[in-house]
């Protein structure tokens, strides 16, 4: 680094420099937010127009029609209130699911020293990067040999390839940094040792099971591939699969299709906002975890 | 912290699972230790052995048999030698490169530089608020991300209008950038780009909040310059994260299916076929399960030797 000291810079000349520094900081970070946002915006203007204003050349910036029928349409037609029942009810198992045998198994992973530690650490690492549209080829073959085709349950046992090795990672992570005297402590209580880690481990870590579950709903709610490749049925579709349909269906059925898509990104939007600093963790986390 | 098992890295820098030296039991009296960890670990590991062991061996077979869902024929090696005299495979593999490396030096740059200006000596409450808003493209679904994309780049479509509005483009032109085989996976690209930089922007702002304010001082009493302080003192200290990510990224993008597949389903004539959609369409539209089957193990050989890299960096800091 140089190492050239001039007199120490006038105090005015700081002042300045630092307010044009500053000034430059906000307007290219609100610029920045103009420009990402502005997708977001438009889907959001297009769901409340009417379809005929959708594909107008010039289009109207602002809506010149304001209008929920797209949402109306969602809201009142059964089949697709039952793709959010289904993406629904598959994130919240999965999520269950994952957190429980993660807990188990990063407890393990946290606090023995066995045979093995080193080969399922790695293992967990690698099935992160498993290319998972290798997986579908056997998996298609597999369910619908099982008969579990077209089933919702089938979407519950696959999504854990990637949610489950996640929170096995995140919570041990979390579970080394709290001193095992506190479960030694229960145990001597007379907790046993399951009873220990649900009593006192689970509720110490409860950053760790926000971040970890928040992003584990993340992931299966936003699954594309596996839905497209198991599932079939209207009746068994996922939001991500039902957005799409809309596409091969009405090609010009926009302001449904963006409507479907409001609504699907909300509930994340608003848990995320609510719960920004756990989900920043788990993103964090979901990476380094290692 | 009495001795845990093992230490780990949780944290970029200054996680406070940093390695202990010594932290290992040497020695053991029993395997007390394995049956307790094993009676822990089972459910999980059987889970994850019939989610990735058997399929892996089940498509390593049908890589080496001519099969539709009828019938299956031993071929040894043919699907192999098939695929790599195939045009249209190298041209979906190039396709498939352009795109991640695309997606990820865009990313890295957005992201460094959002995170840089995030982490500039600006208000607090508008940091929280602008870093909630970035962050927003990064939990939409890939194919409601997609879809926007779609619905934006119509020849009549929003972004050519932009794009007139800023006179970049003449005001009747109708450029169907989804539709046009010289475009494709650049839009699909773009779309991606957009919807994933924010990844790199969280993990760079954490790695640059933990840089020692220090150094940074330290440098001013030298003089030096922004420039020699983010050449000298950040890049330097962002080096761990920023290799992290790029790695993970390249992986994600590599084997990443839903931009393209919902973008421009590989299309106009597989100008931007990636990887992932080629094996599905192989497979599941042209019930050629051999030949995809071939195609997700080189897509699998690829993705290893990434892997090996980044497992070898966050398992070697494991001891």
């Amino acid at each position: 680094m140089r190492a050239v000291s001039p007199a120490p810079r006038s105090g005015l000349g700081m002042i300045v420099r630092r307010r044009i520094l500053n000034a430059t900081a906000y307007s290219l970070l609100i610029l920045a937010i103009i420009v990402i946002c502005f997708p977001l915006a438009w889907m959001f203007s297009v769901s409340v127009r009417p379809n005929v204003e959708v594909m107008k050349m010039p289009p109207d910036w602002i809506p010149q029609v304001f209008t929920l029928e797209a949402y109306e349409k969602i809201l009142t037609t059964p089949r697709y209130l039952r793709v959010f029942v289904n993406s629904m009810s598959i994130a919240l198992v999965v999520t269950a699911m994952s957190l429980f045998l993660g807990t188990l198994a990063a407890y393990a992973l946290a606090r023995f020293d066995f045979i093995g530690h080193r080969s399922v650490m790695m293992f967990l690492i690698t099935t992160q990067m498993f290319p998972l549209v290798l997986l579908c080829i056997p998996y298609f073959r597999i369910f619908v040999a099982l008969g579990l085709y077209d089933t919702l349950t089938a979407l519950v046992i696959v999504y854990l390839t990637f949610t489950l090795p996640f929170c096995i990672l995140m919570l041990r992570s979390y579970f080394l940094n709290i001193p095992r005297d506190i479960e030694e402590a229960a145990t001597v209580d007379g907790c046993s040792r399951v009873g220990a880690i649900f009593r006192m481990l689970v509720p110490m870590s409860w950053p760790a099971f926000i971040g970890a579950g928040l992003y584990t709903f993340l992931l299966s709610w936003n699954e594309f591939l596996f839905a497209v490749v198991l599932i079939e049925s209207w009746s068994n579709r996922v939001l991500t699969m039902a957005i799409y349909s809309l596409l091969a269906e009405f090609v010009t059925d926009w302001d449904t299709m963006m409507a479907f898509s409001v609504l699907a990104s909300l509930p994340l939007v608003v848990a995320f906002i609510l719960l920004q600093k756990y989900m920043v963790q788990g993103m964090t986390a979901g990476a380094l975890t290692a | 912290m009495p001795s845990a098992g093992t230490t780990s890295r949780s944290a970029p820098r200054g996680g406070s699972a940093l390695p202990k030296s010594g932290a290992i039991p040497l020695y053991r009296r029993s395997y007390r230790q394995e049956i307790l960890a094993y009676s822990f670990l089972w459910p999980s590991l059987l889970i994850l052995a019939a989610l990735f062991v058997y399929p892996l061996v089940e498509v390593v077979r049908l890589s080496l048999h001519e099969s539709n869902l009828s019938r299956e024929v031993w071929v040894g090696l043919a699907n192999y030698t098939a695929l790599l005299s195939d045009a249209f495979f190298w041209n979906t593999f190039l396709n498939t490169v352009i795109f991640t490396a695309g997606s990820v030096i865009l990313h890295l740059f957005i992201g460094l530089s959002l995170a840089l200006l995030l982490n500039t000596k600006i208000n607090q409450l508008f940091r929280s608020v602008s870093r909630g808003i970035l962050i927003v493209p990064w939990l939409l679904a890939p194919t409601v991300a997609g879809m926007i994309w779609v619905l934006m780049l119509e020849p009549f479509g929003v972004f050519n209008s932009l794009l007139a509005l800023l006179g970049l483009v003449d005001a009747s032109s109708s450029i169907a950038w989804l539709g046009d085989s010289s475009t494709a996976l650049g839009s699909v690209t773009a779309m991606n780009v957009w919807r994933a930089f924010p990844f790199f922007m969280v993990m760079l702002l954490a790695g640059l909040q933990s840089v020692p304010q220090q150094l940074y001082e330290a440098a001013k009493i030298d003089g030096a310059t922004m420039w020699e302080e983010f050449r000298y003192i950040t890049l330097p200290e962002l080096r761990s994260v920023i290799t992290t990510v790029v790695l993970l990224d390249s992986i994600w993008t590599f084997r990443a299916f839903d931009p393209v597949f919902v973008m421009t389903g590989g299309g106009p004539s597989h100008s931007s076929e990636v990887l992932a959609t080629a094996i599905y369409f192989d497979g599941f539209q042209k019930l050629k399960f051999g030949y995809a089957s071939a195609e997700a193990m080189v897509m699998l050989v690829c993705l290893f030797i990434v892997s090996a890299i980044y497992l070898k960096r966050s398992m070697g800091n494991d001891r």
